[in-house]
């Protein structure tokens, strides 16, 4: 059990840090969106796909931390208890 | 000519190159959610009832399927990527996926900058919208007006900037599982296409209907061509050459003297040759696809063999010049270890070829790359004008636009050639800068025709047989007279009976065989053009009869039909001619009777015929529609003192039944000459044949006539 246990929590790291990528992946739609639009090279149709994919990472990204957070918490169940004394 | 200064579209390209990175992050992430979902530790550990274990795995499921989040990002591993292509067949996508449309929506937005045709059109916009959008009955609608309006080489030809982001933004929304790693490749540049996007057919798997080891023998130029070829060494020059000497299988090895005195050696490889596909040449449309998919193909293969029948010292200076799919042929070629290790390949120049994910063995290897905009071929490896990266950063890359935007033309060497000479001056200029050391005198030109393996023995199986000598007019002759390629008309008409029973009375062979109360002749003449003897032609004129056993009449009509030596019916000879002394000679031997010398002529076309034998005889006329059935064999009967000297033609070919020729045979008044008194008799002078048999390309063995004995 001690090695699935390793195993679970292992993905809830996994997931946070990949929720923290999805945010920065946020970022950085947002910054090629602000960039072109400086530039006036920006389509037109190109700010409403962008703000779609900046909320679909951001709900990924929640996601991802939830899962993580309920991960964890399984793992925590599943540890044996610590021996006292 | 090349791209308009008027707006940068490199911002655009930078935009698009980040999204693509941002794309393949989501695309990581999902696939760890994924293994997480599907990790065997967890699946292991669920059924122990823990109350957090079920919260847990809910939340994994949705944040792989959430379509406000990821998506239905269920990806790697067989049972995530099955349960993905489900889920692409009911239009459900990703998070990654929509990004990665955006990137292409964003490079087809950058082309349009250097394309202002492409944003100005309205109906190419209208379908490139519908693509973007995932409007799959609008994008048809779009495709079929466009069609419609301008045809599919105007359409394909306005599209082929945009060709490849075009097709991988389809490949990538539509519901079609098949394409999608495709689709991917393409918007990532992460590799060659490994399906068509469209249906997602395998490409390798329709490359790997191209087989063989390749194989290349030396040929002669003509006259003409051997003139077109370029006296000293140059860019125009070398693509000049590959002009020269066409699509039909050949390449072309010439060695140079460079300006330090050193003999070095250019290929030279045309593009693809016309006609069906998987033709024996690696240079058919099946062999251009594998040269461009494969990293070896019976192109290249048959390329290394010419190399080495030409005769390079090791270590030799080589560079391959090679347009279309003999681009892609030349890099495969630079791409093998054991061919750079034989020589040292100095320049590779591929124009308008499919090379984008092609390596050379040698990093110190010079690769130019020249492409049209225009030009699909290029982007059959999936990146065109509309490619936002950087293969090949040590490459030099022209890709140029003209104002010709019509393919195939601008596919054409002709044009490439034109282009390098008028309008990209630059370019020639750098390219032939970096050739100085194969700018000289051609001091050595070698033709090679190429085939997917090497060419059967001339004649075998069929033409393979043992052989005898025999005594001919001042030399030995070996028989059976070997025939490689041979053309003849057999036709069949219905003589008068009477004359034809005087003829073949007390031969033993007869009765003549009869239709509708009239005797059978037949009317055989050859134009043997190669044979073991020279060419020759023949005419001969006998009457059908059954043979020496007389089967029952209505049993020669089937016999008709069999092998000879399973053939018993055959003509009886009434006299025969050939325009060549030396089987006049053999004829006694070959067929018995007597044999006239005379001119002959045998045209045989797909239509009609013309035979012709000197003063004897001339029929001509439309042969009308045929039936394919197979060559038969001639079996021929002459009468000899106290019996009968039986001769067989064996053929092998395809030959055409024509039930309703319309042809007339002519026998002219000749007194002396045999076959035309006996073509007369028989009422053959105006005669219309009943029936011919026409064989445009055969091969025939014809041996010694052989003695029969008759009862």
């Amino acid at each position: 059990m001690s090695a699935d246990v390793t195993a679970i929590s292992a993905h809830a790291d996994t997931l946070h840090a990949d929720a923290c990528a999805l945010a920065a992946c946020a970022e950085r739609l947002r910054a090629v969106e602000a960039a072109l639009e400086a530039g006036g090279a920006a389509p037109a149709w190109l700010r409403a796909s962008v703000e779609y994919h900046v909320g679909a990472c951001a709900s990924a990204a929640a996601d991802l931390e939830t899962a993580s957070r309920r991960l964890r918490r399984w793992a925590d169940q599943a540890s044996p208890p610590a021996r006292s004394g | 000519m090349s791209e308009p200064d008027d707006q940068d579209p490199e911002p655009l390209r930078a935009a698009a190159r980040e999204l693509v990175d941002i794309a393949i992050t989501i695309h990581d992430v999902a696939a760890r959610a994924t293994s997480a979902l599907t990790d065997g530790a967890l699946l292991r550990a669920l059924p122990h009832g823990l109350p957090a274990a079920g919260p847990a795995y809910r939340a994994l499921l949705r944040a792989t399927t959430n379509s406000r989040g990821l998506g239905h990002a269920l990806t790697g591993g067989r049972l995530a990527t099955l349960a993905a292509k489900a889920a692409a067949m009911m239009g459900a996508e990703s998070l990654a996926v929509r990004v990665l449309a955006t990137s292409l929506r964003l490079r087809v937005a950058a082309v349009a900058l250097s394309h202002p045709e492409l944003a100005a059109d309205p109906m190419l916009t209208r379908l490139i919208d519908a693509a973007a959008a995932d409007r799959d009955l609008e994008a048809v609608r779009a495709l079929r007006a466009l069609l419609k309006d301008r045809g599919a080489v105007r359409a394909l030809s306005q599209l082929a900037p945009v060709f490849g982001e075009v097709l991988a933004l389809r490949a990538l929304l539509d519901e079609n599982p098949l394409n999608d790693a495709t689709a991917w490749l393409i918007a990532t540049g992460k590799g060659f296409a490994t399906a068509d996007p469209i249906t997602g057919m395998s490409n390798r798997a329709i490359a790997a209907l191209d087989s063989g080891e390749g194989a290349a023998r030396r040929v002669e130029l003509t006259v003409a061509e051997s003139g077109l070829l370029c006296r000293r060494g140059s860019l125009l020059g070398f693509l000049g050459n590959i002009a020269a000497i066409g699509t039909g299988g050949r390449v072309l090895i010439q060695s140079v003297r460079g300006p330090d005195g050193v003999v070095r050696h250019v290929v030279q490889a045309p593009g693809m040759r016309g006609g069906r596909p998987d033709l024996d040449s690696p240079q058919d449309l099946l062999g251009a696809f594998s040269s461009a998919v494969l990293a070896s193909s019976p192109y290249s293969r048959a390329l290394a063999k010419a190399v080495a029948d030409y005769g390079l010292p090791q270590g030799a200076e080589v560079a391959l010049i090679g347009h279309s799919a003999g681009g892609a042929a030349i890099m495969n070629l630079a791409q093998d270890p054991a061919f750079c290790a034989r020589h040292t390949l100095t320049h590779v120049v591929a124009v308008g070829a499919p090379v984008d994910f092609k390596r050379t063995a040698d990093p110190r290897t010079w690769v130019a790359s020249v492409t049209n905009q225009h030009d699909l071929i290029p982007t059959l490896d999936g990146q065109g004008a509309g490619t936002v990266f950087d293969l090949h950063p040590g490459w030099y890359v022209v890709d140029y636009t003209d104002p010709t935007h019509l393919f195939p033309l601008c596919h054409s060497v002709e044009h490439y050639l034109a282009n390098l000479s008028d309008d990209l001056p630059e370019a020639r200029a750098h390219i032939d800068a970096r050739l100085t050391a194969f700018r000289g005198p051609v001091l050595r030109s070698q033709a090679y025709l190429l085939s997917d393996r090497p060419a059967a023995p001339e004649g075998f199986p069929f033409l393979t047989v043992p052989t005898h000598p025999v005594d001919g007019p001042g030399r030995a002759v070996e028989l059976p007279i070997r025939c490689h390629d041979g053309s003849a008309l057999t036709a069949y008409f219905a003589a008068d009976f009477e004359a034809a029973a005087r003829l073949v009375e007390g031969t033993g062979l007869g009765p003549a065989v009869g239709v509708r109360g009239r005797a059978l002749v037949a009317v055989h003449a050859a134009w043997n053009r190669h044979t073991s003897v020279g060419g020759y032609r023949e005419v001969q004129a006998g009457i059908v009869v059954p043979g020496p056993s007389r089967p029952h009449p209505l049993s020669v009509w089937p016999d008709l039909l069999r092998p000879a030596d399973r053939r018993r019916s055959g003509t009886l000879l009434v006299g025969s001619a050939v325009d060549s002394a030396l089987v006049r000679a053999l004829a006694p031997r070959l067929w018995g009777g007597q044999t006239v010398m005379t001119a002959a002529h045998v045209l045989l076309g797909a239509r009609s015929a013309h035979v012709s034998a000197g003063q004897v005889l001339t029929l001509r006329g439309r042969l009308g529609p045929g039936l394919p059935v197979r060559d038969p064999d001639l079996v021929g009967y002459t009468c000899e003192a106290g019996g009968a000297l039986r001769s067989c033609v064996r053929t092998r070919g395809q030959a055409r039944l024509h039930l309703a020729p319309r042809m007339r045979l002519s026998v002219e008044q000749h007194p002396h000459h045999r076959l035309a008194v006996r073509l007369r008799e028989l009422g053959l002078d105006g005669a219309r044949p009943l029936l011919c048999l026409s064989a445009g390309i055969r091969q025939t063995r014809r041996d010694n006539a052989v003695p029969v004995p008759l009862a």
